[in-house]
């Protein structure tokens, strides 16, 4: 067992900073038959605590390819009616973004609810969606508006659907040479309402318990294509099809709102950890993912 | 006035990790993994071959070099159980806790001390575990030190006034039970230290994050078998302390390093290892009796209180001192016939238990507050009703209190009519009643408390030494020393008000030095910097004073009783004219003040001498055996919004009433009462530390140990009344803890309060949301399965 | 790896010399000893090492310095003016928005930024409450913190800043 160390050293590390995409994939490509680690970082905010408590470790040092300063992945716009973010946008430039206010303002709400405004500053919604913490909270909120994820690599480029990104806590289908570039999601309607709640111990500065997100739309007064998703309740944030397959086109008053919160309670199995215990995780699914139907009406009415 | 905090502000702040010496070496600690283990072998061979480490200290070493932690409390006899061992400050034999120290590897540069303590090989044998109080009392249970016959450290039994002619009397006796949660500190700044051997002069001379740098002479002089005099402590700029940095232990380890190195060595601690090897708090189940007449007079109180203590304290038998005021203070601001309290100190494999902000005495206040107000629920009463009926009336001090206390002075029904008027208390109980049948669920939590303060254990070494030195320099300024280090509660712009009124003069022109361990006494603890420091300062100053008036009357050539001192002038009273500045005067004094300038006999007895050095002592201890000289007071009242869905309680308002006696600064004392009770909300909803089945510490950063962000810190609405108090030198009370005691208590009694309706008894802290929900769980499960 | 970094700090242009493992808090205390930025969790929780990166609060501790070649960092030492204290500063100083210090440093970034981002714009409570979230104060329970911005605030709005 590793010793008790109250703040580890960084790593000796080579550091590259690819200034395009052309640059990334030749060092990519390079990297690949180099001896020793590569890690892809941009923000850094997950990868120096990491090191630091040990949970990463590079013994023979590391190469640091910082995909920060490449331009070419920061970027908010509207194409195709669709939102695409590139993958160094940063959590204030999200949540401050007239387009994501005006277009998918949910991510602007689940934003202005992680960490603080420094790490905002810092951290990128790309990095929070490859670190694949089950806890993640742009994942829930980009879950409902159907977001797909675009992965490169020096042999080309695929897009994928969020959902079918995540494959475990920590863990994703990257593959070591490849990096995510953009998130883009449908652009959603006036028809359509979302909304996003968390709870945690704290209110601020604070890591999910539970996190949820509704995406719903009402048309001739019952719901229509509903979306729920879940973060901390399972090994990877979730959609919840069961509750959602149960709500589409029915009226949704507050029994059926609350019929299609139990389902969301029986569904989830999550885990008791230091942040909360399993019963509490399924209560507050539960009742979070209630509270946000109910939103989601209230904005649509 | 701020010159500090001026300075501060500005960046110009000297901080530990600030500190860089010429040819400095760095010391990083190596920790165990396990709560409980043998430690088999350490290999340091790989550490030892990396470029720039320069040496690696073990158990080992600290047997060879270095004498046991000496002990700092000794209660043994009369009765009671009170045990000490004898540890290193790095253990040879076995760990006893996560975290504890194993090695520390001294560096060219941090950086490479981190890098080698991760290649330090430790084999340990685990070893069963007594992880907690329980687990740690039940029989057959692992025993920590293998020379005690059980893990019990420490049993005390106390009896106030006649507990059995109260259980008596009473019509009724409620059993009450409270649990409070493993707590820390935190200051934002860890611990650390540079030690600077001399050895040309076999001097230790440590500069650092020290609260109480007396002690820690003590300490680490005794650790190293080296005399006192040839150890100096300096305190720097101390980024919070709250009792936590009283301890010298690691601290030990460094100034041997620096013995051994023959270098200046430098250790800055990790927040982690603060949080896992750092003093902890709390962790107490306190359960009894109390009894009581139907008219809702109180009468006594049959209680034990358990402390789960975690490994005997590195200072040794404080930890168990802190059971002390747990035990007497319930007595609080009633009147009582008797009572009997026992308490007991189990060591478990946790982190050690030490001082912070509270040390017993909120434990105590806590349980009674709460436990009235549970009376006052049983026999229909109000809060507010049971209290007006049982205060300690103000023509009725100063009052001998059952414990021994001699309370000084205050209006206890003042305080609370006062904090009811600002609270609105009818309107907000009236909004309560409209909200519930709305599904709004609004508590209102009424809390009253004395705060002992200036600790002076009557007959020990806790006896309220305290030493200040105030004089003038030949430029006309004034020099303030004193035990009291500044940690953030303002005692540098304290004493240079308290000095200024008495001499006279500009604040300007009193410099506060910075405190070392020539001072004598126990420096700011157990709220003491406005009684015991403060006092010595007022009372050097006054003798000052005569010092100068006596100077001045020869120079002015008039009667004593005629000089004046007065924004930095000393004039005669009839005739302005005659007027000295005090440069002007300090010059005539030290260096020209001509022929027959000064009188024969003033030189003879050393008069014109403008230093005074002298110390203080509380008048009532002495006699009463008090172990507290003031008792500042304050009333709480909070209302808490509770959604009972989530369990998230927020805090809508907060009344804060106190009288802390005459009020040196009310800026300072308002910023105590903030933080203070700031600390408590954190206390009472968010932070535990909590270990798992293999006694491993869970939370170890800020990440994970929830402190109050400025989101979840409410405004705070203050009233002050000032009753000086007749026992301190400037009419002040100690004020610095009395925040966190009501605060704790008023937020958890809110929460019961906006949950009357489901009758749940929130008495286990913190009340975290999870919690919360689950009692209202339990709670309604209960109420269905009953209908 | 040793690389050279150029940083415009408080002001003033700079060529370093740094190995690419250390964060920007190691390089402003220990190359260019800007010791107001405090080191306290190294893990980007407390705030204490808070600097403005290109006019943003940033956890310096969370930043490999390597990653910032070419910015322009401030630090509290950069708003004294000629030796005098910033109004900022003057605020905390006047509503003892300080008690120990120690994270007193990082606070003033923060509000410097915040007060700067709002424009004539009066604050609330809550807004300022919010924006501070990331800089832990374990002594002053934030009350003469939020007063001090406030204060701040008003002296920017009456001319007094820059």
């Amino acid at each position: 067992m590793k010793n008790f160390i109250g703040a580890r050293s960084m790593p000796d590390l080579i550091y590259h900073s690819p200034n395009d995409l052309d640059d990334l994939m030749s060092l990519l490509k390079n990297a690949k038959q180099k001896d020793g680690d590569f890690k892809i970082v941009a923000g850094c905010t997950d990868f120096i605590p990491a090191v630091r408590t040990g949970r990463w470790a590079f013994n023979d040092g590391v190469n640091i390819i910082d995909i920060k300063k490449i331009k070419a992945l920061e970027y908010i716009k509207k194409e195709d009616n669709m939102l695409k973010i590139g993958a160094c946008t940063r959590l204030t430039q999200i949540l401050e973004s007239s387009q994501v206010n005006e277009n998918a303002q949910i991510l602007a709400q689940a934003a202005i609810q992680m960490a603080s405004l420094q790490v905002r500053n810092t951290a990128t919604i790309g990095g929070n969606i490859c670190m694949s913490s089950p806890a993640a909270d742009m994942a829930p909120a980009l879950l409902v508006l159907g977001a797909k994820v675009t992965l490169k690599d020096p042999k080309g480029e695929r897009e994928i659907f969020l959902k079918d990104f995540f494959t475990g806590p920590g863990q994703n289908v990257l593959k070591p040479d490849q990096i995510l570039t953009q998130i883009s999601f449908p652009i959603m309607g006036n028809d359509k309402a979302a909304h996003f709640l968390k709870i945690g111990t704290r209110t601020a500065v604070i890591i999910s318990v539970v996190s949820a997100a509704v995406c719903l739309g009402i048309k001739n007064g019952v719901c229509e294509n509903p979306k729920i998703a879940l973060g901390s309740v399972a090994p990877t944030p979730i959609r919840i099809r069961k509750a959602e397959n149960f709500l589409n086109h029915k009226i949704l008053d507050d029994p059926t709102i609350e019929q299609c919160a139990k389902i969301v309670f029986e569904e989830v199995s999550p885990i008791t950890d230091l942040r909360s215990g399993e019963e509490y995780r399924k209560d507050m699914a539960r009742t979070l993912v209630r509270r946000a139907i109910v939103a989601c009406r209230e904005k649509l009415e | 006035m701020k010159k500090r905090e001026e300075r501060l502000i500005l960046g110009k702040g000297q901080y530990t990790d600030d500190l860089d010496f010429a040819n400095m070496a760095h010391l990083v600690f190596v920790g165990s993994p396990h709560a409980h283990a043998k430690i088999v072998s350490i290999n340091s061979e790989k550490a030892v071959k990396l470029p720039g480490v320069l040496k690696v200290i073990t158990g080992r070493d600290m047997m060879e070099h270095t004498y046991p932690l000496p002990v700092q409390a000794n209660f043994k006899g009369e009765g009671w159980t009170w045990r000490l061992v004898h540890v290193y400050a790095i253990p040879e034999d076995k760990v006893r806790w996560f975290g504890e120290p194993v090695a520390a590897v001294v560096a060219e540069d941090e950086d490479t001390a981190r890098v080698a303590a991760d290649l330090i090989e430790v084999e340990y044998d685990q070893l069963p575990l007594a992880g907690n109080a329980v687990e740690a009392l039940a029989p057959g249970a692992p025993k920590l030190y293998d020379d005690w016959e059980d893990n019990k450290q420490v049993h005390l039994k106390f009896d106030f006034g006649d507990p059995d002619k109260a259980f008596e009397m009473a019509d009724q006796v409620l059993r009450v039970t409270n649990r409070e949660g493993r707590v820390t500190g935190l200051p934002i700044e860890p611990r650390g230290c540079v030690g600077v051997y001399d050895h040309r002069n076999d001097f230790l001379e440590m500069w650092g994050s020290f609260q109480t740098p007396f002690l820690s002479r003590h300490n680490i002089a005794a650790t190293l078998g080296m005399p006192e005099a040839k150890v100096k402590i300096n305190s720097v700029d101390i980024g919070g302390a709250f009792g936590l940095k009283i301890h010298a232990w690691k601290e030990n380890v460094v100034a041997l390093a620096s013995k051994l190195i023959e270098r200046p060595v430098k250790w800055i601690e990790p927040h982690r290892d603060f949080m896992a090897t750092g003093p902890h708090q709390r962790d107490v189940v306190f359960e009894g009796d109390i009894a009581f007449k139907n008219d809702g007079t109180l009468l006594g109180l049959k209680a034990q209180v358990t402390h789960d203590l975690g490994v005997e304290s590195t200072n040794k038998g404080i930890a168990a001192l802190s059971i002390f005021p747990a035990c007497s203070s319930p007595t609080n601001m009633y009147k009582w016939v008797g009572m009997h309290v026992e308490g007991i100190g189990v060591v478990t494999n946790k982190s050690f238990y030490c001082a912070y902000r509270g040390y017993g005495k909120d434990k105590g206040i806590k349980f009674i507050e709460t436990a009235i107000n549970q009376v006052a629920k049983k026999l229909g009463m109000t809060p507010e009703a049971i209290r007006f009926k049982n205060f300690i009336q103000p023509h009725e001090f100063p009052f001998h209190q059952i414990n021994n206390y001699m309370l000084d002075s205050g209006d206890y029904p003042a305080i609370l009519n006062k904090a009811i008027e600002m609270a609105d208390l009818d309107t907000l109980r009236k909004k309560k009643k409209k909200l519930e049948p709305a599904g709004q669920y609004l508590g209102i939590g009424i809390i009253t408390s004395i705060e002992p303060a200036g600790v002076a254990v009557p007959n020990c070494q806790m006896g309220g030494i305290t030493q200040a030195r105030v004089l003038m320099t030949p430029d006309g300024s004034v020099e303030v020393y004193s035990d009291r280090t500044e940690i953030g509660q303002g005692s540098e712009i304290s004493h240079a008000v308290i000095a200024a009124d008495i001499l006279g003069m500009e604040h300007e022109d009193i410099h506060i030095k910075k405190v070392t361990s020539d001072f004598i006494g126990q420096g700011p603890l157990s709220s003491r910097g406005a009684v015991y420091p403060a006092s010595a300062v007022a009372k050097a100053s006054k003798l000052l004073k005569q010092k100068i008036i006596h100077c001045a009357s020869t120079l002015l050539n008039i009667e004593r009783s005629e000089v004046v001192v007065e924004k930095g002038y000393i004039f005669c009273a009839s005739d302005e004219k005659k007027r000295l500045s005090y440069k002007e005067f300090a010059e005539k004094v030290f260096f020209f003040p001509g022929p027959r300038g000064l009188d024969p006999e003033m030189l003879k007895n050393h008069d014109h001498l403008l230093d005074v050095t002298t110390t203080w002592y509380s008048p009532t201890t002495p006699e009463s055996g008090s172990a507290y000289t003031t008792f500042c007071v304050s009333a709480d009242i909070a209302a808490v919004e509770v959604d009972i869905e989530t369990g998230v309680s927020k805090i809508i308002k907060y009344v804060h009433v106190h009288d802390a006696g005459t009020i040196i600064n009310q800026q300072v004392v308002d910023s105590q009462i903030h933080g203070g009770i700031v600390q408590g909300i954190g206390e009472a909803l968010y932070e535990s530390l909590d270990y798992d089945s293999d006694g491993r510490l869970m939370n170890t950063s800020f990440s994970n140990y929830f402190i109050p962000t400025s989101v979840e810190a409410p405004d705070i609405e203050i009233a002050h009344l000032e009753t000086p108090s007749p026992f301190s030198e400037t009419g002040s009370k100690g004020m610095g803890e009395a925040p966190i005691i009501g605060s704790k208590a008023v937020i958890l009694d809110a929460i019961e309060d906006a949950l009357s309706c489901f009758n749940i008894r929130v008495n286990d802290s913190p009340a975290t949301p999870e919690k919360v929900r689950k009692w209202i769980i339990e709670a309604t499960k209960k109420h269905n399965g009953a209908a | 790896m040793k690389i050279s970094l150029s940083l415009n700090i408080n002001g003033q242009d700079m060529e370093l010399e740094i190995d690419a493992k250390q964060t920007l808090l190691e390089v402003l205390r220990n190359n260019t000893k800007f010791q107001s930025v405090h080191r306290s969790c190294e893990e980007g929780e407390c705030g204490a090492c808070t600097v403005l990166l290109d006019n943003e609060p940033v956890n310096s501790c969370l930043i490999l310095a390597a990653s910032v070649q070419g910015a322009t960092i401030l630090t509290s030492e950069g708003l004294i003016k000629n030796g005098k204290p910033h109004p900022l500063m003057k605020a905390f100083t006047d509503e003892l928005g300080i008690q120990c210090g120690f994270c007193t440093p990082g606070m003033l970034m923060t509000s410097y930024a915040v007060v700067n981002k709002s424009g004539k714009k009066e604050l609330t409570d809550k807004e300022i409450r919010k924006s501070l979230e990331g800089n832990l104060c374990r002594c002053t329970g934030y009350i003469n913190i939020v007063k001090s911005v406030k204060q701040a605030q008003k002296a920017k709005n009456a001319g007094e800043w820059w």
